[in-house]
């Protein structure tokens, strides 16, 4: 942290928003064990690991969805609900209700948060124009594509003005410059209005092209293998020297996956 | 977006392309009716037989039903309203109490699982077989209403029950993000999600509704109903009287099994058709 704090890109992150301290498991398959981290107040939190690690889990609980069998996660010092606090959720998997046209679905969590029908219009189509479903608003998700699909599933999240956007590999399922686009876009949001992120991605080049800070998960069950702080300034050039570094030093981490670290190992903590 | 309003294909010209198919269809629709028609008048010249009377006579005999009634004077009108109206009472209460009853025992599995033993078996029990205990029951209405109730119904519920399997954990994920009420998960994820199979299920009822109708006018006790009207006729031997009743039936429960299939059409438009 103190990285960022030093490079002065953003308001240093002091209070933590989110503390995690779980432990889950399905039936007899451990999926996490004593895993504890915090997410800063407004920190954009990137989160790498194999496939299978428990990631998907980890957010489902982070959004109080899924009870762990263990601890707890609190959002700032009271334990998350879902029902009090403002969550969004972009799933990894296709996530729009067949029986909504475009609008609607992106509609789905400002209806269900009760806000008032012109301010719901306002907002619904302000990010409709933004992740440019403008001439779809009526379509339904059959009619449309994959990736058209999964920009409803973007905007019905960025549409209520979450606290705490949780991400699943959202941009996988999109060509390469809509998916730079649609970056650039949640960090054009992100950075307009400050929440907290946290973003799974096995993309190391976008997890470092988005996060303060990107955590690597061991395989399961699931521990902090590293901790990568990433004190660039935004907007970020890939190209940078800084930037490949940081990638470098990243993609090093990922090889080296699979094998478990030790019980009490120190996690490398790598700042440049 | 990249390249802006790129249509999808096939929506392009959507009205016209909508509309097309539909009026090729009443026209063949049309054309099988008259060529049926056709035949069954031909087959009455070759047979020529008092039993097997064709279309002209029966078109005779329902002109002469509608107007001067049958022979206790009461109109095919009359009769069609009083089944109709039987039907619709028994058929309303299987699907007021067969949706929510469905959708209960789905979402608690338990209380299926539970109860089962008492429930089941009632569906094997054809409505027909509950005839004689309902004329002892009861009378008039309730007792047309009652039987056509147990035989809409098992479709209504069964339906309802098994399409709650249906609705899938990622949609319903959606809007515990979002701090949705139980309430709310039901009438917007798991009622848009079933709809399709309660729709199926209350056409499937339908049917079993107008079969169970006529069994019970049959019995008697009565003086109003297709059904008694056929009766009726059946023991005066008047063949053509009675082929108007069963006429009649068909084309009252396909009338309604078109309202049906309208209310699926206009419902279900994000619904996508398969073809192979
Ligand atoms: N509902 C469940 N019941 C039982 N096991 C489950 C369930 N959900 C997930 N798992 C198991 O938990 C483990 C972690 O799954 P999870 O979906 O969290 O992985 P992930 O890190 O998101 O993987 P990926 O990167 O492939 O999306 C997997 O081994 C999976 O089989
Ligand atoms: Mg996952």
């Amino acid at each position: 942290m103190t990285g960022a704090a030093s490079l002065g890109a953003r308001a240093a992150p002091s209070t933590s928003k989110v503390e995690v301290d779980i432990s889950h498991r399905y039936g007899p398959l451990v999926v996490h064990e004593e895993l504890r981290f915090s997410v800063m107040e407004n920190e954009f939190l990137c989160v790498s690991g194999p496939s299978g690690c428990g990631k998907t889990t980890l957010l489902d609980i982070l959004a109080g969805i899924l009870q762990p069998s263990e601890g707890q996660v609190l959002i700032d010092g009271r334990p998350v609900d879902p029902k009090r606090d403002r969550i969004s959720f972009v799933f990894q998997e296709p996530s729009t209700l067949p029986w909504l046209n475009v609008w609607d679905n992106v509609a789905t969590g400002l209806r269900i948060k009760k806000v008032a029908t012109p301010v719901m219009r306002r907002k619904v189509d302000e990010i409709i124009e933004i992740v440019g479903l403008r001439d779809y608003e009526t379509y339904y998700p059959h009619q449309i594509s994959g990736g058209m699909k999964q920009r409803v599933a973007i905007a019905r999240a960025f549409a209520i003005d979450a606290d705490l956007i949780l991400m699943d590999e959202p941009f996988v399922s999109l060509d390469q410059p809509t998916r730079e686009r649609m970056q650039r876009e949640v960090l054009h949001i992100w950075e307009h209005r400050r929440r907290t992120v946290v973003f799974v991605t096995h993309n190391l080049e976008e997890a470092v092209f988005l996060g303060d800070r990107v955590v690597v998960l061991s395989s399961k069950p699931a521990r902090i293998v590293a901790e990568i702080d990433v004190p660039l300034a935004r907007p970020r050039n890939p190209l940078s020297h800084e930037f490949t570094h940081i990638r470098a030093t990243c993609a090093d981490i990922m090889h080296t996956l699979g094998v478990r670290p030790p019980r009490n190992a120190t996690i490398p903590k790598v700042t440049s | 977006m990249n390249g802006g309003p790129v249509k999808v294909s096939g929506d392009a010209g959507k009205r016209s392309a909508r509309l097309a198919p539909a009026v090729s269809s009443a026209l063949w629709n049309a054309a099988v009716l008259c060529a049926a028609l056709a035949a069954w008048q031909l087959l009455t010249l070759v047979v020529n037989s008092r039993f097997l009377p064709g279309p002209v006579a029966i078109a005779r005999a329902f002109v002469d039903l509608a107007v001067n009634g049958d022979t206790g004077g009461r109109t095919l009108w009359e009769h069609s309203v009083a089944s109709v109206e039987r039907v619709l009472v028994g058929f309303g209460i299987a699907v007021m109490l067969g949706v929510p009853l469905g959708l209960l025992m789905g979402l608690y599995g338990r209380v299926y699982a539970n109860t089962r033993v008492v429930l089941e078996p009632f569906r094997f029990i054809p409505p027909i077989a509950w005839i004689p205990l309902a004329i002892i029951f009861f009378s008039g209405m309730t007792r047309f209403a009652f039987l056509i109730f147990l035989g809409a119904f098992f479709p209504v519920f069964t339906a309802a029950l098994i399409g709650v399997r249906r609705v899938e954990l990622i949609h319903r994920k959606v809007a515990l993000v979002f701090g949705a009420s139980k309430g709310w998960i039901l009438a917007h994820i798991v009622v848009p999600t079933v709809l399709p199979d309660i729709l199926g299920g209350m056409r499937v009822g339908l049917g079993a509704a107008w079969l169970t109708i006529v069994a019970a006018e049959l019995a008697g006790g009565i003086s109003l109903g297709l059904g008694r009207m056929m009766s009726n006729y059946a023991e005066l031997v008047q063949v053509p009287q009675v082929i108007v009743g069963m006429i009649l039936i068909g084309a009252l429960g396909f009338l309604m099994n078109e309202v049906l299939l309208l209310a699926e059409k206009f419902l279900f438009r994000w619904r996508w058709q398969v073809t192979l």
